[in-house]
Formats: C-alpha cells, structure tokens, sequence
C-alpha cells in the first residue's frame, strides 16, 4: 500500500550510546561502551551502504512493485542514545554518506539529538557543515533535584549553553525536551523549566510526561517502592500548563507533546505520526516502507557483526494487516492537533464520535477527527473508544 | 433376609466436629467390614468436598452384620446423616428411618446448639437415644461436666453415659452392645403393602438414580413395578442393593431393612427424600407420614463471568439439579450483568457448595449476588393492577415493587438457638440485637454455659452471622436454627445508581433503620473500586427517589502515552491491542465500564469497612 502522498519520507539513523543512562529511559542504548563506538560507526557506514543499494524493493512488502529508484527523502533524524558521543568526523562522514547514497530534498531536514553536556561549539559548527539544520536537546528540566531524580548528571543551566553553542555554530532551528510530572517535582519547579526553555527563545519544545517503564531503574525503584509513580492529575494539569505557557511565547501545539512556532514543526516526526515512509538503520531502529515495518538487531555486538560481515541486520519485519494499519493510523494520527483523515480510519462508529464530541473531548467534521486539548489528556483512552 | 428381631437401625447425631465420622469409621473397623489396611478416614464420606470440610452433606447407610456378646447374630444399619442445619429436613427423614440414635457429644467441648437440635429432632422421630462420650482422651476433656449436662438434657443417670475415644477405639465395642440392647427392632409387616421411606437419592452417572430405602411394611424384589406416591412416578426396580461397606446385591429388601435401589430413574427430583416407594400392583392407601416439598430459604443470582458461558452454566446446574433436587434455579436478566440465573437453596452452606461444585466441577468462572431471602409482598389494594396478585413472592430485590404501591412486606424468620459460655452472654446478645432479634428464652444449662434463643429475621443470619458468633465468643458460641414463619418488618429497598442508572445487582432489601448505613458502605466500597473514567461518575445509594448516601469517582484526567518513541509503532499497537482486550472483558453499566473483579469485589458477602 502506498503512503499517503504527503506524509513525507525520512532517514532515521540510530546511536545507541550514552555516558550513562537515565533512570525512565527504555530506549535501545548502551553506557560505558564507548569502545565500541569505531566499530559502531564502520558498521553503521556499511548498513547505510547496503540498505541504498539494496533498493526500496528490499525494505517494501513482499510482493511490491517500488520501481528501482529511492525518492526524494525529506528529512534525516540521528536519534539515541546520545549521537553527540560521537567524534563530530564520524558523526560528519555518517551524514555526507547518507546525502550520497540517497537524494535529500534541497530543504531536508536534518536534525542530530543531543545531551547538553555532549555539544560545543567546534562540534556543531563541523556538523553544521555536513548538513545539519536541527539540533533537539534533552533539558528534561532546568531544576537541580529533578535532574538528580531523573538520574541526570548534566548542570541545570548546561542546555543553554548547549543552546547558545549551536547557535554559535550557525544552527538555529533548535528544539528543547522537557519531562514534567516527576515526584520530586513542585509547582514552582514546572513553571521555571518551561520558563527558562521559552526564555531561549527555541522555536521548538518538546514535553512529556514522565512514565514508568518496566525495565528501567525508575520502574524498578517503583516497584521496590522506593520511587512514586507520577500522578496522573499533577501530569494533567502540568500538561495544560506548558500548553497555556508555550502558546503565550508564540509556540503553538501541533502535537500531543510538540509546540513549535510556525513552520518549525519537525518535519521527521511528522512522518511518523502522518504513517508516511522512512528507513530506519541502526541497532535497534525501526523502519517503515509502504505497509511494511521492519526492526534491526537491539543488540550492539549483533548489529555491528552482521552489519560488517555484509548481512541482513533485521530483526523482524511484519506487514499490519487493514485493521492494525487502521489502529496505527488512529493512535498515531490523533496525536496531531490537525488529527487524522476520517478515510483512514474508517470505519469509527458514529454514536462513540458524537458522544465524545459531547464530552468535549473529540472535533469531528466530515473528514477529519481531532483531539480537543482535554482529548489530549484522554488521549490513549479516546482511541480506544474510537478503535 | 434378616428376621426382623435381629435388626438394629441407628443413627449418629452430633455437633459438627464431635467425631461422628470417625466413630462410623471405627465401627467398620469393629465390625469387620473393613479392614485396618484398606481404612481411610471419614469412609463413608464419598465426595471430596465431604473430606475437605469434614461435614456430611448426603446421608449414607451402611449395613454392619455384628455378633453381639450374648452370641447372637445381629445387623446394625448405620444411617449417617448431614451434620448441617441447611439439612435439617433431610437429617429428620433419615433419623425416620430408624429407631435409635446415638448422641455424640464431645467431651471437652460439651453440649452445643447442633446437639440440642439434632437430640429434638431424634426425640420427635420417636427414637431411643443412647448418649456417648467422645474424645475422652484429651487433656481437654471433661467428661464428668459434660455428662451432667447431658444428663440434665436426657434426664437419666450421669453414670449410666458411656464414653469413648472414636480416635482411638477405647469404649467403642461397649457402644454397639449398647446399640443391640437399648434399640428397639423395628415394627413393621411383611405382608401390608410396600411401604418404603426414601431418606435419600444420589445421582450416579452410571446407573442413574441411586434411591436409598428403608423398608416399614412389605417387600421390595428386583423386577417390581414401584410407584413413588408424591411425584407419582412409576418405574420397574432394577437393582437392589445394601452396603456393607460396598453395595451388594440381594433378592429381597424386608421391613425394617434399609438398602438401596436403582429403577432407571434419571434424576433426584424424580425420587425425592422423604417419599414413599409403594407397589404399583398392591399400593399402600396412604403414604409415610412427613413428607414435603424442598423449600429454598436463601437466593442469589449466578451470572457467568463470561457471557459466552451462559449455555454451558445452563448444562452445569442440570446436571446439579439431577443430583440435588432441594436447589432450584430459573433464567433471570440483570442488566447490569447480562443472562443468569435465579439460583434457591436451603442456606447458605448449601449455597456455597453449590458454588464451590461448580467452580470445582464445571470450571465456570461466575459472579454471584449477595444472597437475600424470599420475601412475601402485599400489594396496596387501590395501587395494585386487576390481573395482578394482592400477594407477590419476591426473591430477586431488584423486582421489588415501588414503594407506593406495597401494604406490608413480610419476611421470614427463624427461631434460633445460641449457645454460649456465660462470659459471652452480653457479646451475643449487642450481636442479636443489632440483627433485629427479639430475645424470647434464656437458660443456664450449667453454670457455666448458657442457651439462648432468639426470634431474628433469616435475611439478617444469612450474611457473616455465624462468623461474627464464632468469633465474638472466640470460636465457643454454637448456632442452630429452624424455620418459624414470617413476619411484618419495615423494610425498604436500596437501589445503587451509578451514572444516575440504577444498577440490579446490587440492590438489596433491607431494614428501613439500617438503609442508610448500607447504602453509605455500598457507595463507598464501589467508589474504591470502580476505576476513574472519562468522566465524573456519580455513585448514589437511593430508596425510591430519595438519594440517601452519594460519593463520587473523579473522571480521570490523564491517560496518554506522551512520549512516543521513534518509529516503534508496532509496540505501541500491541499496547493498545491489549488495552482493547481488557476493555471488553469490562461490564458496562450505561457509559461506565467496570471490571468484573470489582463486581465480585462489590458483591462479596461481609461487612469489612
């Protein structure tokens, strides 16, 4: 199946080191395991590689037509982990290889994520030459004993300076993450973070609400009972707060957890949340081609193995039949504040729309559905209802 | 056939626990009917649940051939009875069955209200009754109070009661001999009519019905064409059996003997305890005298957990009915829980076994509804339509008429037997009291130990009393207790409004003096288990229009999952897959979706909080 037009097409790159590592965090990433990085980046090189020449035929659903040729990708995402671990050269020659194995669109999106302490001034300037234009940076919070719960080690005022390095360097299209609703985290505490983000004057903010993941140290001192669990009305009111605060600072929400001033918003996640087409190269990253999504080996050791021998690096691969691609569709498409195409996720039941809409959690026209910002709070619980 | 001079019918009767399972089993032992390898406690017990809770819930005979010590050659039917007042009906057919009884009382803990009933009973079949001693070698034991005691009960000569340890089989041969000398032999003639008493029926798979006799006048023989004289049943006697310890066959059942036989009868209703077998060729003018209808006391609904089960719930309690003819049940619709049904017991004991069978047996996961009683409503004769009854029958509290429309609701009551040690009087009594009893009797049996009775409302025994008794006496209160009618009380329903949508389950029946105290725990309880929805949903306890208790469960306001990862979304779908899955194991009651544990949560007997 194809994908819908404008939804867009990325790269997404992934760098599964950390100097150590959060205590919510369950993404794919390894600390102290930076001996590994030149091998990593050989690897990663080599699967860039072989997935361009491979072809799109390669990564589609069995049985796909995709003629020979790559599109046009719009956007790059290095995510982690922390790519800025990196050397900025490695780091550099991933990128110049990617904009020669593949043609990116003359505007494309290029974005590096990065931990405060990670980035300067020599680094960004040497990525910015090799084409990036976005760097999202992980504040989490700008509060001492928040970053201490978290299990962050950066200084609270480290991602201005990050801010101010990358700008230095001549990017300017910056976006901040932020984290609210730790126990440790007051009122007062919020409202500084969030203040001190928008006080930057990044034209992109990311918040989100702490969660506990089974497998990470959060999860198990929660579970130990030596940590709380967020509390779901404190998160709630948080969110509406950073809404009301980033709106005031001329950033407007376009996704659930996004704000961004006009024509900032992240095109790469844009993607995602649309279903559009993106590779995805790296332990542990996941890719998506016209109905297929397919994963790479978690494992670092695996990955670089496979990759340097000249082999697959999969992991696993499924085709979502109509009903999964229209729960996809639903979960990921609700996220934005445009919604998503009443098409795609035909059929919703008519009764569950108009009584949500009641509820004033739901705006639904003839082809659209979308979130009201209360909706957004009920997110999960809405698609479930319309599912 | 044995001549009838040489026949001994009995029974054991005792307080649950005084060891009457293992004195039958040391007369097996005695006797020679089984010996010490093949042993196994509480032999004649044949279900599991029987062993694992140590009562009898189906009475069993067992024919002991025994040559006394003056040299003759006797047969001793032992017919064991239910040892739980739920049985009471059916401990009474069987101890009609014979013609003396032993008393078993235990020798530490003394005479109990089980004892007491159990000894009326016994006395009102008319039977002689021998009383014994039990457990004698415990440190505990007492036996010289506790044979005053019963002496003071029997009247009679404290010296005279024989003790025994059934543990160990100390005393227990002079029990038989006292068996041969004080029980009579039965009347009786074999050339009336056939005139045999059912004092049981048990379904086997197999053979169909199994009918438990004991003869008073004629003969049964295999081949006979019999008629049951209540049901009106005809059937031909296929087999015909006695126990002894495993059935063997005989040709011929005479009067005062007891055994069994089978008829291709299919199931236990068709041969219901205290009927009267007569000969289809010669019948007996009239039947034995006694017998009645099986009346459930105690009501509740049994809904499956999964709706998807209804079909196979259905079979399961068929098949349960073929095997217990005293419980009844017919289909029902609860909004609130789907298709179920209207389930009738004797008590609660037989309703928790009924439960437990199902559980064990058919694997059906259900929800049950608090138990309430059957309460007869007087309808208001201006208010009350013309094809309606001016007397209706309820046993559902969600069918209650409005309260406008009822005259007088009237509920049944019972006459109960407490008995406790004297410190205890003032606990059972603020017990008693607080469940609507009327004192009516007061006694010291000894000094020590007192009996009380109280008139109180069966709806107010069927939930937790007897835990409370036990444990507000620290486990040396006894409790029994026979029907005594019904009886005018002011009682209101209480409906639970979730949602402003009443909710039929869990509505219930209750003292207008105690509404509101329910109602407030009912709201409660469901405020901590209904999980936060989408919206505020109000909890409200109401008789008729007037909200008498109201919480409410906050909408919840955040669920979300904020931080979405990269380009995982096959976790994310699987996530939400299994959210789905879990959603539709929820009931939904209008917009409210509850979990099926909070149901069963809700509706568990008890008044914790």
């Amino acid at each position: 199946m194809a994908a819908p037009s404008d939804a867009g097409v990325g790269i997404y790159l992934h760098v599964p080191f950390c100097l150590r590592r959060c205590h919510y965090c369950d993404f794919n990433t390894y600390a102290d395991r930076e001996a590994l990085i030149p091998a990593y980046v050989a690897a990663l090189r080599a699967d860039i590689d072989a997935v361009a020449a491979a072809g799109p035929r390669a990564v589609g659903p069995p049985g796909s037509d995709g003629r020979g040729d790559w599109p046009t990708f719009d956007s790059v995402f290095v995510g982690g982990g922390t790519p800025t671990l990196l050397p900025a050269a490695d780091l550099a020659g991933i990128l110049r290889l990617v904009a020669q194995r593949f043609q990116l669109a003359g505007d494309a999106e290029v974005t590096v994520e990065a931990n405060p302490e990670t980035v300067d001034v020599e680094q960004m300037r040497v990525l910015a030459d090799a084409g990036v234009t976005r760097v999202s940076i992980g504040a989490q919070s700008f509060v001492p004993r928040v970053l201490d719960a978290l299990g962050r080690w950066h200084a609270p005022d480290a991602p201005l300076r990050a801010v101010e390095a990358c700008r230095d360097a001549g990017v300017d299209q910056l976006s901040l993450d932020l984290i609210y609703g730790t126990p440790a985290e007051s009122d007062a505490d919020w409202r500084h973070s969030v203040r001190t983000a928008l006080q930057t004057g990044v034209d992109h903010l990311s918040a989100y609400a702490l969660t506990v993941e089974a497998g990470t140290e959060y999860g198990r001192r929660v579970r130990l009972g030596t940590a709380t669990a967020p509390d779901d009305d404190v998160q709630a009111q948080r969110m509406e707060q950073v809404d009301a605060w980033a709106a005031a600072a001329g950033l407007a929400r376009y996704e659930l957890s996004n704000w961004a001033r006009p024509r900032a918003e992240s095109v790469h996640n844009g993607i995602y949340w649309r279903g559009g087409d993106w590779l995805g190269i790296g332990a542990g990253a996941h890719g998506h081609w016209r109905g297929r999504r397919w994963w790479c080996m978690r494992s670092l050791e695996l990955y670089v193995r496979a990759a340097l021998a000249g082999e697959s690096t999969v992991a696993g691969a499924e085709v979502p039949d109509a009903a999964q691609r229209r729960a996809e569709r639903l979960l990921m498409g609700l996220r934005l504040r445009h919604g998503v195409d009443r098409q795609q996720v035909a059929p919703v039941d008519d009764v569950v729309v108009r009584r949500l809409a009641d509820a004033g959690l739901l705006t639904a026209t003839d082809d659209r559905l979308a979130l009201t910002s209360s909706g957004m709070r009920l997110a999960s619980a809405v698609t479930l209802e319309l599912l | 056939m044995t001549p009838i001079d040489r026949i001994r019918n009995f029974a054991i009767i005792a307080h649950v626990d005084h060891g009457k399972s293992t004195l039958a089993d040391r007369m097996l032992q005695l006797t020679g009917l089984v010996g010490d390898r093949t042993m196994r406690a509480q032999y004649l017990d044949r279900m599991d649940l029987e062993r694992e809770r140590g009562i009898t819930i189906k009475a069993q005979a067992v024919r002991m051939p025994y040559r006394a010590a003056d040299g003759g050659d006797y047969v001793l039917n032992l017919i064991d009875t239910p040892g739980h007042v739920d049985f009471s009906y059916e401990v009474s057919r069987a101890m009609n069955a014979c013609e003396g009884a032993v008393l078993l009382v235990d020798a530490a803990q003394g005479v109990q209200a089980q004892t007491i009933a159990n000894l009326y009973l016994a006395v009102d079949a008319g039977l002689e009754v021998i009383p014994v001693l039990n457990k004698i070698d415990l440190p505990a034991a007492r036996p010289e109070q506790v044979a005053e005691e019963i002496a003071a009960l029997l009247g009679g000569d404290a010296a005279d009661i024989l003790a025994v340890s059934a543990k160990t089989g100390e005393g227990v041969p002079a029990v038989l001999e006292r068996i041969v000398e004080r029980v009579p032999s039965p009347g009786g003639s074999r050339d009336a009519p056939l005139r045999a008493l059912i004092f049981d029926s048990v379904y086997d798979s197999y053979r169909g019905v199994i009918t438990y006799v004991r003869v008073v006048d004629g003969e049964i023989r295999p081949r006979m064409d019999v008629r049951l004289m209540a049901t009106g049943f005809a059937h031909e006697v296929d087999e015909l059996c006695v126990i002894s310890p495993e059935p063997v066959q005989t040709g011929v059942l005479g009067p005062g003997e007891v055994g069994y036989l089978t008829a291709a009868i299919k199931e236990v209703d068709q041969a219901r305890v205290g009927d009267t077998i007569t000969a289809g060729a010669d019948p007996a003018p009239a039947p034995l005298p006694g017998y009645r209808e099986p009346t459930p006391m105690v009501f509740s609904g049994l809904y499956p957990v999964d709706s998807g089960d209804f079909p196979d719930l259905r079979d399961a309690l068929d098949k349960l009915r073929l095997n217990d003819a005293s419980f009844t049940f017919e289909p029902e619709t609860s909004a609130a829980l789907g298709f179920g049904f209207r389930c009738g017991f004797l008590g609660l004991l037989h309703m928790e076994i009924i439960s437990e069978r199902l559980d064990r047996e058919f694997d059906i996961p259900l929800v049950t509804t608090a138990p309430n009683v059957r309460y007869e409503v007087h309808i208001d004769p201006p208010m009350r339509a013309d094809d309606e009854p001016a007397v209706l029958e309820v046993s559902n509290p969600a069918d209650l008429p409005a309260p406008n429309r009822i005259a007088e609701i009237h509920e049944p009551v019972v006459d109960a037997m407490i008995i406790v040690p004297s410190d205890y009087i003032g606990a059972v009594m603020q017990l008693c009291e607080g469940r609507r009893g009327d004192l009516s009797k007061m006694e010291y049996l000894t000094p020590e130990r007192v009996e009380l009775r109280y008139r109180l409302p069966l709806a107010e025994i069927i939930v937790d009393f007897f835990d409370r008794l036990k444990s507000q006496t620290r486990g040396y209160g006894s409790l029994d207790y026979e029907p005594a009618g019904l009886a005018v009380a002011d009682l209101v329903k209480v409906d639970i409004l979730l949602n402003a949508d009443p909710v039929d389950a869990f509505s219930a029946i209750v003292h207008r003096d105690r509404a509101y105290e329910y109602g407030k725990r009912m709201v409660n309880r469901l405020r901590e288990l209904i999980p936060r929805q989408m919206f505020d949903v109000p909890i409200q306890a109401a008789i008729g229009s007037r909200i008498i208790a109201r919480e409410t469960v906050k909408a919840r306001r955040k669920d979300v999952l904020a931080k979405c990862y990269g380009g995982d979304v096959t976790r994310k779908r699987k996530l939400l897959e299994k959210q789905k899955e879990g959603k539709r194991r929820m009931k939904n009651v209008g917009a409210v979706e509850i979990p099926q544990e909070a149901f069963v949560a809700a509706l568990s007997v008890g008044e914790d909080s």
